[in-house]
């Protein structure tokens, strides 16, 4: 394959994959969130934050795309990765790879809106249970972070920004 | 050495084998929780608003059916009391608001398990039934008997009123009740086999419902739901039998199959002490023997403890799968055991009992 179909796919998979994975987590959690305010609107607050909980790997996917971009020139000067060498292809294969940690480890948000799902209803019925919904959510964070932190080390590394 | 394009083809396959396994995983979870997510979030914060112990205290510190009326306006039943001022209208506004609760359940759940609250009403169809035919064949006001919930509330009330028997038939006609009424109406059956003739189909239906659920979660929670509800209707019937002095194999025929117990032992034994006693060694042994005192003096003690025992186990699996049904399950035993204990407040209010007996027989009748 050409770099730039790598360093392409590599961006869109990062993104595309948080982005649809966040959409899936927000999506179950919000419906619970819609659920618990149809019975009383003072769950509003508590359930606003455990629904945005997922979106969070939307913005790591972002954060990637964009470094990943940067890092082959496509943002910010001419392409680094023009001729077909084999350094190109490596480097190029590691921000795809890079690219793919992120989108991958992103799908953790859709479990995470399952989580902020039944946080929601165990707030909606008892609402000191906030914290504890919270907490239990951001662990399937961790993985994402994983995935962010093993990309910024690929990129940083392997290809350099 | 493996040539570019085979490498490339490797990689490609190995990708598309991932995709394809994790977009298939994404799409089980997803069909499995998501319908669940905006029910059970709401029926959680309906739990919230049921009564809790000290409200009941406060109501039933109301001393008068009209202080309890103006008290009941801060709760949900409001919207179902209208302008009810006597003890039966207040009855009524609970048996329409626990009706509108299993419509909700309906409503809100997924396709897949909503038609379980239809038949868990339709459970008030068989009880309406064999209450207003037990009435006519006593000759007493069958009316009285109506509960304001079920599926075919109209049919029942119009049973209730109609003048003979015969009538009754006319209005059963096309339902499945109709060919245990028309061999009772023909002495073919007795009037506890004609009960148990409506029990027995409903109960099969039950289970078959819960047993074809193609989720394993979903036939595992109505399965054990189902199968308990069995088990403590077939436990209630052997001891009231047992208690009645009757004979195993007659007690047998009025017992419902599906059911997780073997009851052959208990049939045999003499007395009510002894099938106790034989029970002991069943699942339900610990519940039986909390009990075991006041069972030999009144059966009902033994029927709420195992209500207690089935509540608590729903309690259970709502804990360990929180996006399932079993929530909905549980909310339903908690909402009809609140109108219990409503219905009985209601009515020791009305016959003017202070509010320290009321608590009493409300705290130990209908224990938590």
């Amino acid at each position: 394959m050409e770099p730039i179909v790598y360093v392409s796919l590599g961006a869109a998979l990062a993104a595309g994959l948080a982005g649809a994975a966040s959409a899936f987590g927000v999506g179950v959690a919000g419906a619970a969130a819609a659920g618990a305010v149809a019975e009383d609107e003072k769950n509003f607050k508590n359930a606003l934050i455990l629904e945005g909980l997922p979106m969070t790997q939307s913005i790591y996917g972002l954060i990637t795309l964009f470094l990943i971009l940067l890092s082959a020139r496509i943002i910010g000067g001419g392409f680094r990765f023009t001729a077909n060498t084999p350094d190109n292809i490596v480097k190029s294969a590691i921000l795809f790879g890079a690219g793919l940690t992120v989108g991958l480890t992103g799908l953790s948000a859709i479990p995470q809106g399952i989580i902020a799902s039944a946080g929601i209803g165990a707030v909606a019925k008892n609402p000191k249970t906030f914290t504890q919904g919270i907490i239990f959510a951001a662990m399937a964070e961790t993985m994402a972070i994983f995935g962010l932190v093993g990309a910024l080390i690929m990129i940083a590394t392997g290809v350099g920004l | 050495m493996l040539s570019d394009t085979t490498l490339t083809a490797i990689l490609d396959t190995t990708l598309g084998v991932v995709f394809t396994w994790l977009g298939w995983k994404t799409y089980k979870i997803l069909w499995k929780y998501t319908p669940y997510s905006y029910p059970n979030a709401r029926i959680n914060a309906m739990e919230a608003k049921l009564l809790s112990e000290q409200r009941l205290g406060e109501l039933a510190e109301s001393r008068t059916l009209q202080n309890l009326i103006v008290n009941l306006e801060d709760t949900d039943y409001k919207n179902f009391m209208g302008s009810a001022t006597t003890v039966d209208e207040l009855e009524r506004a609970l048996e329409r608001s626990l009706a509108s609760t299993y419509l909700l359940m309906e409503d809100i759940l997924p396709d897949r398990v909503s038609g379980f609250f239809r038949l868990l009403l339709e459970e008030w169809d068989v009880r309406n039934i064999a209450s207003v035919v037990k009435a006519k064949k006593r000759g007493e006001p069958a009316v009285d008997y109506v509960l304001e919930i079920g599926t075919i509330v109209p049919r029942v009330r119009a049973m209730a009123e109609a003048k003979t028997m015969e009538e009754i038939l006319v209005i059963l006609e096309g339902t499945p009740y109709e060919e245990p009424y028309q061999k009772l109406l023909l002495d073919e059956i007795s009037l506890t086999e004609f009960e148990t003739w409506l029990y027995r189909t409903y109960y099969s239906k039950l289970l078959d419902y819960a047993l074809s659920r193609k989720d394993e979660e979903e036939r595992l929670i109505l399965g054990e739901f189902v199968r308990t509800k069995i088990d403590i209707m077939n436990i209630v019937t052997l001891l009231r039998g047992k208690a009645a002095g009757l004979p195993g194999e007659e007690i047998r025929k009025s017992l419902l199959p599906g059911g997780t117990l073997k009851l052959d032992s208990a049939l045999n034994v003499e007395d009510l002490g002894m099938a106790l006693a034989e029970l002991d060694s069943t699942k339900y042994g610990p519940v039986i023997r909390s009990v075991r005192e006041e069972a030999e003096k009144d059966v009902s003690a033994v029927r709420d403890a195992l209500e207690d025992y089935l509540l608590q186990r729903v309690g259970e699996l709502t804990k360990f799968y929180p996006l399932s049904i079993a929530t909905a399950l549980s909310y339903i035993l908690r909402k009809e055991r609140e109108m219990r204990r409503l219905r009985a407040l209601i009515r020791l209010v009305a016959s003017g009992f202070s509010p320290e007996r009321i608590k009493a027989i409300i705290g130990g009748g209908l224990a938590p």
